[in-house]
């Protein structure tokens, strides 16, 4: 019984890992986009299951980034190592913010937070020296010597390793005190949740995971720079596949990064001049009209058709 | 011989002549079309037009019979201005489509995305975008590599020649003093950085901005603070989106220097019929003014407005004309598609670019195939801009000094 309840998880896990042997050098770089935004997007949602609204996502992104190439650039470390000391900042610092920051709830919690890309932009942009200042640094060479295939595995083992953790948080007793905190602190706080404890240690694990994302892109790419490290485009483009999927879950993020993902390519083949349009008015559309996005809206669908069978 | 076996020999003739003709059809017809593969962010105005230019001289060459008896398939991939989507396009055009040259490109953090790829298939590869020497550092060594727009130091080192020789045109024209308006990322930062070397023989002050492309827009202190220090030279570098802001505080606070320059990548479609423009100075490749003086640019100007009806408002327009018909030469002088051979015809460009100038590739500081050199300094008279510097693609004489709106 046990064994038949994770068998779609081993399936849909092998089905990923083979992928490559399927699909060609393309298919494998769009996959690597779509799991990089993915695991943002899904450890976006897992801060918003406390009722807190992150908006740091490419703070620590960009800082995961900086870290991981500046220990490898000026140490010379072994890639992983880097990528690990990239997260590994990247939770440090916000442990460290989250301290102060996290007394804080609502607009004002989430306006500070969208404030942390910024500030971390402007002071590595003026270290030049260290950084590159607004230039960026470069590595000589990618990671795996740019081979798709490698890349795509290591980007699927990061994904799988947020889907994990997530679905820890979902199965152990972190799920209770978070939804308890989301529903009501005074609440969870009267039952014994130590409220702040669990907003920070869910505020750096899951920066840490943004962090390590950040350092992966970077060495998949083999750059950074203010401006494209710390991009709007990786806050911007996770909460909208959290939103398109559905949050408050593991798996919502997850299809909604594959749905956006291969929407966002489709399309783009399809119409070249104008995607970006009918992209956006998709998001829009089923934003309205499916609230609870799709994983959101297939659960309710399914609750329903079974209370109904029962009721017969 | 008899005029019977007069008529056999021309008859086996014919047939041997159309059976080579023939053949060379049905070779050309199994081959396809020659496919060149572009990567260009559609949604910006660089990136729609460049593209449309790149297919209007596909169009063209296909019509006077294509190369090497084969068709031009141009083969577009919008990279989004996002580095991960850029290097998908690559791995898609390399394996899906299996172009045979890669052509296009714009953004500097793009193209840095791009090349693990492009390195990866190694395919011979003419970029007309990409200024930073970030990317000339990352492409050293590779003989497959050929760069048209000119490096940001190149651009720099233009100025100082392009100043120089306007002062010592128009003697009225006198510069001792430049304030550097730059936004705050890589684009502004790095200028910004060069010029204080290149025009080391200036007392310059810069400060930042937040450019209103990424959230900025407030240039009121930058202005006053260059206000006070009185420039003869006032420079602004950003996009776009700040030439109309920029231009509407300065009225707004009263601060006309002698010399009012711009510096975005492009400019605002409708820029030209404002008031504000005025005597405003630019920097760019091409205006559109350049077809008076240059029949290419000319033909360019024509062609692109019948087929689209619409002006090309951005010198990425010609750069992807010329991007396409560089490639097309070189192959046809190349012979094949061989890409040693493609290489070295490459190498022999010797092309009148609607641009102005004719492009040749010669080595740069780091890389051994860099095209152009020189960019122009430009002024927007009467709502159009017209050309004062090279002096040979001169279409106007300087308005000088700026008086403001």
């Amino acid at each position: 019984m046990r064994m038949t309840r994770y068998l779609p998880y081993v399936l849909g896990a092998a089905l990923a890992a083979l992928f490559p042997l399927f699909s060609g050098a393309y298919l494998e770089q769009v996959a690597v986009g779509m799991l990089i935004y993915l695991t943002l997007a899904l450890s976006w949602d897992m801060l918003l299951r406390s009722g807190q609204l992150g908006f740091g996502t490419a703070g620590f992104f960009g800082l995961g980034s900086y870290a991981a190439i500046l220990l490898f650039l000026n140490v010379g470390v072994h890639p992983f190592v880097s990528i690990a000391f990239g997260g590994v900042v990247a939770g440090v610092v916000a442990l460290l913010v989250g301290l102060a920051v996290l007394r804080l709830r609502g607009m004002y919690f989430a306006i500070t937070t969208l404030a942390l890309a910024g500030i971390f932009a402007v002071v590595l942009r003026n270290f030049p020296g260290l950084t590159g200042g607004s230039e960026g640094r470069m590595l000589p060479n990618c990671i795996y010597a740019g081979n798709t295939t490698k890349i795509y595995w290591l980007v699927l083992a990061l994904a799988v390793f947020t889907i994990v953790i997530s679905e820890v948080f979902e199965r152990t007793r972190i799920r209770l005190a978070l939804t308890s905190i989301r529903n009501d602190e005074r609440v969870a706080k009267s039952s014994g949740v130590n409220v702040f404890k669990y907003l920070v240690f869910v505020f750096a694990v899951t920066s840490a995971i943004q962090g390590l994302a950040g350092g992966t892109y970077a060495h998949v790419f083999g750059f950074v720079s203010p401006e494209g490290s710390f991009s709007a485009n990786f806050l911007l483009l996770p909460l909208a596949m959290a939103l398109l999927g559905g949050v408050h879950s593991t798996w919502g993020p997850v299809v909604g990064g594959l749905v956006l993902g291969a929407l966002s390519e489709y399309l783009k083949l399809q119409i070249p001049y104008g995607h970006l349009l009918v992209y956006g008015a998709i998001i829009v559309v089923v934003t309205l009209f499916l609230p609870q996005g799709l994983m959101g809206t297939v659960r309710a669908w399914w609750r329903r058709s079974h209370v109904t069978r029962g009721a017969q | 011989m008899s005029l019977k076996g007069k008529a056999m020999g021309l008859r086996v003739w014919a047939l041997a002549i159309l059976v080579v003709v023939g053949a060379g059809f049905l070779v050309a017809a199994e081959e396809g079309p020659i496919k060149l593969g572009a990567v260009l962010p559609l949604a910006d105005i660089t990136g729609a037009q460049g593209s449309k230019a790149m297919q209007l001289a596909v169009d063209e060459i296909n019509a006077a019979g294509g190369v090497l008896g084969r068709q031009l398939e141009l083969i577009i991939v919008d990279d989004e201005s996002k580095a991960e989507k850029g290097a998908a396009a690559i791995d898609k055009l390399a394996t899906v489509d299996n172009v045979d040259v890669f052509i296009g490109g714009m953004s500097s953090g793009v193209h840095l995305g791009e090349l693990p790829a492009l390195k990866k298939y190694e395919r011979v590869t003419v970029w007309i975008g990409a200024a930073s020497s970030l990317v000339e550092q990352a492409v050293v060594g590779l003989d497959w590599y050929f760069h048209i727009h000119p490096w940001d130091y190149l651009q720099g080192a233009s100025y100082v020649e392009g100043w120089a020789a306007l002062q010592a045109e128009y003697p009225l024209i006198k510069i001792h003093k430049a304030f550097w308006a730059y936004e705050e990322g890589a684009f502004g930062t790095s200028s910004y950085q060069g010029s204080l070397v290149a025009f080391s023989n200036w007392e310059n002050v810069g400060e930042s901005f937040k450019s209103a492309l990424l959230g900025g827009g407030d240039y009121r202190a930058v202005l006053r603070h260059a206000q006070e220090f009185d420039p003869d030279l006032f420079i602004w570098v950003g996009y776009a989106a700040d030439a109309l802001p920029i231009m509407e505080q300065a009225a707004e606070i009263g601060f006309t220097p002698p010399l009012f320059v711009g510096s975005p990548p492009g400019w605002p479609a409708d820029f030209g019929t404002s008031p504000l423009a005025d005597g405003v100075i630019a920097y760019g490749m091409w205006a559109p003014s350049i077809k008076d003086v240059s029949p290419v640019s000319q033909h360019f100007w024509d062609a692109y407005i019948a087929k689209y009806n619409e002006q090309p408002a951005t010198y990425f327009a010609p750069l992807g004309y010329t991007n396409i018909y560089v490639v097309a030469e070189a192959i046809a002088r190349a012979g094949t598609l061989d890409k040693e051979a493609l290489i070295t015809a490459l190498e022999a460009t010797n092309y009148a670019s609607p641009l102005g100038e004719t492009l040749t590739f010669t080595p740069s500081n780091l890389i051994q195939h860099q095209g152009f050199r020189n960019q122009k300094i430009l002024q927007w008279q009467n709502g159009a801009q017209q050309v004062l510097w090279p002096f040979e693609y001169a279409t106007a004489l300087p308005a000088y000094p700026f008086t403001g709106p």
